[in-house]
């Protein structure tokens, strides 16, 4: 087999469209667990129903509103506009995959759109749930320097736009469960250690005994596939952003401390064959495998991040790994090939394009 | 131009400023009719609202006063939710919800935040204001908004309930 070890001057290079986004980067604190940190601040505007009660004429006009003032000069962003109408729903889909606007909005039928920055590490959602649901993204570990950057983005909106707000209150949200702050700080994880020994179970409660969500990154409900998490704060009111922001850093720190100390354990005495024996199992299975669901290149990936990290896997690289996670999901694979696919189609595809990508084709 | 804000229909001609030491600290915008039905804007508030005021007023004291069991059967006038949609969505419709719902929303913000009340950064406003609790503060508030509600000065009142309520959080005075 052969083992190239592309970094980001490989393949990409050919399909900067395909460029992961800030939040697959690779880098930054933390960054061989902790994926991405994401700040996300929910605001709404005085003057006009919240989404419930929000006439489609009347989301027209707020929408309108809300783009005219983003257009004033002295924002501390340079944003693009993209309006959700005059995209095709393959295009929405691939910025549902890069986290850019959420599945809801891409289904709206409502006027809305989003404003990111090139680096996909700021993303403005104008009709969401909330009227704006402001994120900011950063690689890796990094709790404070997202919300700083929110907190500069929410001053020069809160200037443009008469926020809806209460002393008592706070920032008043279409959903109690946002009330206050607004702000839902995420921490995207991969914890295959965690699962792999079972002690996933016991981190998520220990996670949610002091209010943090957590919550499978990719799949439905419970199931986390890929071994990827994403770990929130649930509490918006009462605690300021800084308690939030902290209360947020600290209880993933000792999740990736956690993380760390199980991937030890496990590639140690009896534990090391089994654990060995699943990463060259995967690893088998995306060099050889002709059809390839989602759900088992997920699993695949993950475990193959799992060995890089580890150094078991000399020539395969993470920013290789992170483009192949990005190009296995259904938009990203559609566009690539720049076909429409029926799931079977897509299966096989991605048993081709992945092998591509991670440089173990033959 | 702005927007009646109760109503979100007509145009407002009533705009009600909360006056703190000469800046202003808070506005809504009315139109006539919703002006009349909140009892304010008329020289003379109708005596079949005061007493419907008097417990907004003091429907969040909850350490002065015991909540009042009042049934809560309309819909919200800003936007036209109704209790029982509230419920099974879950979602609020409108700013003023938080108002019309509050007997039902505050034991579902205690449920999921294990608070009632906003501590962090507000439009104005990055840091929280010093802690000041003072016992003979919070009586002198009671005492005076009390006398402001007997009295019908409604706007008075309410910036006093707002004193109040961040008193007795020990956030002191308004910034």
């Amino acid at each position: 087999m052969s083992k190239s070890n592309r970094g980001d001057g490989g393949r990409g290079d050919k399909m900067p469209e395909f460029r992961p986004g800030t939040w697959l980067q690779g880098n930054g604190p933390e960054s061989d667990i902790a994926i991405c940190t994401r700040a996300r601040l929910a605001r709404n505007l005085q003057g006009f129903h919240f989404s419930p009660c929000l006439p489609d004429d009347e989301a027209r006009e707020l929408y309108d509103f809300i783009v005219q003032r983003l257009k004033q000069s002295g924002m501390p962003e340079q944003l693009h506009l993209l309006d959700l109408d005059n995209i095709d729903d393959l295009e929405r889909t691939v910025l549902v995959e890069r986290h850019l606007i959420s599945r809801e909005l891409a289904g709206s039928t409502r006027a809305r759109g989003v404003a990111t920055d090139t680096e996909e590490a700021v993303a403005i959602m104008i009709n969401e749930e909330d009227h704006l649901r402001v994120q900011v993204f950063a690689s890796g570990l990094q709790t404070e320097a997202v919300w700083r950057r929110a907190e500069r983005l929410d001053d020069a909106l809160i200037q443009r736009l008469p926020m809806a707000w209460s002393e008592e209150f706070g920032f008043l949200t279409s959903c109690p469960t946002n009330t206050g702050t607004g702000l839902r700080l995420s921490v995207m994880l991969h914890l295959p250690g965690l699962v792999w020994s079972d002690e996933i179970e016991k981190a998520t409660n220990t996670a949610q005994k002091i209010h943090l969500a957590v919550r499978g990154l990719y799949g439905e409900g419970s199931r986390a596939l890929g071994d990827f998490y994403q770990v929130s704060n649930q509490v918006t009111l009462g605690r300021d952003e800084t308690q939030i922001q902290s209360d947020v850093f600290l209880a993933v720190g000792r999740i990736v401390q956690w993380e760390r100390e199980v991937r030890q354990a496990l590639l140690r005495g009896t534990a090391r064959s089994r654990t060995l024996d699943r990463i060259y199992r995967a690893l088998g299975t995306l060099e050889r495998a002709q059809i390839l669901s989602s759900e088992e290149a997920l699993g695949c990936l993950s475990a193959l991040r799992f060995g890089i990290e580890e150094d078991l896997l000399p020539g395969f690289t993470i920013p290789n790994v992170n483009r192949a996670l990005l190009l296995s999901q259904p938009g990203h694979l559609q566009r690539f090939t720049r076909e429409r696919l029926q799931p079977d189609e897509r299966d096989q595809r991605r048993a081709h394009l992945l092998r591509e990508v991670l440089g173990c084709s033959r | 131009m702005q927007y009646c804000t109760a109503c979100q229909k007509a145009i407002a001609s009533i705009v009600i400023m909360d006056l703190n030491g000469g800046a202003v600290t808070g506005s809504q915008h009315l139109c006539g009719p919703c002006a009349e039905q909140l009892g304010v804007g008329q020289p003379k508030a109708p005596t079949k609202f005061s007493a419907e005021i008097l417990e907004d007023l003091l429907g969040g004291l909850k350490s002065s006063r015991p909540a009042t069991s009042r049934p809560r059967a309309e819909a919200c006038p800003g936007c036209g939710m109704t209790p029982t949609e509230f419920r099974t969505k879950g979602r609020l419709g409108c700013p003023r919800c938080y108002d019309v719902f509050r007997h039902e929303l505050m034991p579902l913000l205690a449920r999921i935040h294990e608070s009632q009340s906003h501590r962090g950064r507000l439009p104005g406003r990055t840091s929280t204001a010093p802690v000041v609790t003072d016992e003979k503060n919070l009586a002198d508030l009671r005492r005076r908004l009390e006398e402001a509600v007997r009295g019908e000065r409604y706007e008075e009142a309410a910036r006093l309930r707002d004193d109040l309520r961040r008193a007795e959080r020990g956030e002191g005075a308004r910034p």
